[in-house]
């Protein structure tokens, strides 16, 4: 087997194959308008995230807006003094919707990531050696589907207090479970291929033939449900913030909707409401079209076009 | 015993030790947490050291830690919550009518969406490529992703602030008193107050549905048997019963966790339209650190969750044989 003759030779190879992969999907998200939309979606909320916070014409809660007389503009819209309008506080609703961003994307990236590769490696753990190590896996995945993920977060938030490192880590500990169970079930049907089962007759390692002939095989499922895990970290860390249960040392989009929602001026402050619900809601769908034309490489049985 | 007995005796078994686990989850979280709710009385000065000794026997908290744990769980199994510390009522007391509430809003919600948005998805999936099928996916992958309470301010601010066609807030209008379960719902006032959360939870739930049943259609359409329905000479329609009722077992399976998973999902549509249901007042406890009122609502909501996990299993494996019983639930 090369593989094991030349194994550096075969490792850049693998990389190539991968590269190429990427490449490929890369091309079919081009041909797919949605996700194509989605990409420039993510990109803009990426470059927000980054350098949003710099881009921000004030401090989004130290500075406060003030008219040609030098009077606070409190509730005021849109104007050429704060282009987004003001809160109920007088704070500049661009600034706090552009230092908003980089939470939302922090959460999001790393809630993802921990998400995918933490159900990944159980899953392909998991699924590869059955027995024992299964049945106790899948008990615990089994155990963080019965804690209800709100209450439970809502509880963990009380007695810690939040910051979005802590919401990150509470929000990938409950969601793995969903990509493990996924990754699992493919593990089984790859498990029982020829090549897996040659590399063990040929003497490779379990590490080894996981890493190398598992793994690879079971990949672009894995990155679909790090994708959803971006979105599901994205909506619940809104959702806590908008319940109260944020980082109270940042500006948040959720943070944003929960002030305007418990001032009682949602009736009126319009401007102060779209910017952070439009930019959550457009970048949660942008991730699930990005991940739905994805599904669809994957699984080419249910495309949308014939 | 039977293959299938042997399983559902299993999976019974881990239910029950999931449940355990569960609360006792909560219990430790629950005693982790600092402070505790009797500080706000006693900082206020309404009350002696007497009295403080007095309460905390009351609620049992003097008792060593182990034997707390076992009263705790008697209390679970047969019901019995204790004292909300704040409301000083019977835990029960509050919580049942905000049960009903809750389930009042969000059953017939499900329901409704798993029966229109899952033929719709039918339909969609039988047409493949057709503009309806573009649109219904677009539109409920912007539902389901959508925080639902990002949804829930959308609606209120187009039907309730700009057209006043509905009120944004409440179960029933301030004036209203109505004495018994029958009175509060068989109103006009409430179904006016009931119309928006119930659209709202219509709209986030439908995507999920639309999806598996446009999935389990176009799955289905390539397939044998449905080439024969077309040979004997079945029409369109016939031909896409036929395929939907095939793919009926995943949206099943799907519904019964999705009814598991209800309470906690719609904390805050609850929150949004001050509904006064079992999640909203979970978060105001929260805040209070009523703990007997958190440690109840989490594990209403904690069992809810097991019990319809069970129920899928079970469901999955009764109707799906080819389905290995050896713990590959569903999803």
């Amino acid at each position: 087997m090369s593989t094991e003759t030349k194994p550096k030779g075969a490792l850049y190879s693998r990389i190539d194959d991968l590269w190429t992969t990427v490449r490929d999907q890369f091309a079919f998200l081009r041909q797919d308008p949605l996700a194509f939309g989605g990409m420039i979606v993510v990109g803009a909320f990426v470059f927000l995230g980054l350098f949003g916070p710099l881009l921000a014409p004030h401090d989004p809660i130290e500075y406060t807006v003030r008219g040609d007389g030098g009077s606070v503009l409190r509730l005021s819209a849109p104007s050429a003094e704060a282009f987004f309008g003001t809160t109920s506080y007088g704070k500049d609703v661009l600034s706090q919707f552009l230092a908003g961003a980089r939470p939302t994307l922090i959460v999001g990236l790393f809630g993802g990531l921990g998400t995918g590769a933490l159900g990944f490696t159980v899953g392909v753990v998991s699924g590869y050696y059955g027995g024992w190590v299964d049945e106790l896996l899948m008990r615990l995945t089994d155990l963080t589907f019965s804690l209800p993920f709100m209450p439970m977060a809502l509880l963990l938030l009380t007695f810690m207090t939040p910051n979005i490192w802590l919401i990150t880590a509470i929000i990938a500990a409950f969601l793995w479970k969903m990509p493990a169970r996924v990754v699992r079930s493919e593990v089984l049907s790859v498990r029982e291929r020829t090549f897996v089962k040659s590399a063990r007759a040929s003497g490779a390692s379990d590490l080894r033939t996981m890493l190398y002939h598992v793994a690879p095989n079971v990949l672009p499922i894995g990155f679909l449900y790090t994708a959803y895990g971006v979105a599901w970290a994205i909506a619940a860390q809104a959702s806590l913030a908008f319940l109260g249960f944020g980082d109270p040392t940042m500006t948040s989009w959720g943070r944003m909707l929960r002030q305007v929602f418990a001032s009682g001026n949602m009736r009126v402050a319009w401007w102060w409401v779209l910017p952070p619900a439009i930019g959550i809601a457009a970048i949660t769908t942008s991730v699930f079209l990005i991940g739905r034309a994805y599904e669809e490489v994957i699984n080419p049985e249910i495309q949308t076009n014939q | 015993m039977t293959k299938f007995q042997r399983f559902l005796l299993k999976r019974f078994a881990i239910s029950v030790l999931l449940t355990l686990i569960a609360v006792s989850v909560i219990f430790v979280v629950l005693r982790l947490l600092p402070g505790s709710p009797f500080e706000a009385l006693v900082t206020s000065g309404n009350l002696n050291q007497e009295q403080i000794t007095e309460i905390r026997s009351m609620y049992g908290l003097d008792e060593p830690m182990w034997k707390q744990y076992v009263n705790y769980l008697t209390s679970l199994l047969t019901f019995q919550f204790g004292y909300s510390i704040l409301r000083s009522q019977p835990v029960w007391t509050v919580l049942e009518p905000r049960l009903i509430n809750s389930l009042i809003l969000l059953v017939p919600a499900l329901v409704t969406t798993a029966i229109l948005s899952s033929l719709l998805g039918m339909y969609a999936g039988w047409n493949r490529g057709s503009r309806l099928e573009k649109f219904s996916i677009v539109s409920t992958t912007l539902l389901r992703s959508t925080p639902v309470f990002i949804t829930a301010i959308g609606f209120i601010i187009v039907f309730a602030y700009n057209f006043e066609i509905v009120p944004a807030l409440g179960m029933r209008s301030i004036r209203a008193t109505p004495d018994s379960y029958l009175e509060t719902f068989v109103s006009l006032d409430f179904l006016h107050h009931y119309i928006l959360p119930f659209t709202v939870a219509v709209l986030y739930y439908s995507g999920d549905f639309l999806l598996l049943a446009r999935n389990g259609v176009v799955e289905k359409r390539g397939s044998e048997f449905l080439k024969l329905h077309r040979a004997k000479g079945l029409t369109e329609m016939q031909q896409l019963a036929r395929a939907g009722r095939n793919s009926m077992l995943p949206i099943l399976t799907y519904f019964t966790l999705r009814l598991g998973m209800i309470f906690q999902g719609l904390i805050l549509l609850e929150v949004v339209f001050s509904w006064p249901g079992i999640g909203r007042e979970l978060v105001l406890a929260i805040q209070q650190q009523d703990y007997p009122l958190v440690q109840a609502a989490v594990f209403i909501m904690a069992l809810a969750v097991i019990l319809a996990n069970l129920a899928a299993d079970v469901l999955y494996a009764y109707f799906d044989p080819t389905v290995s019983t050896n713990g590959g639930g569903a999803t």
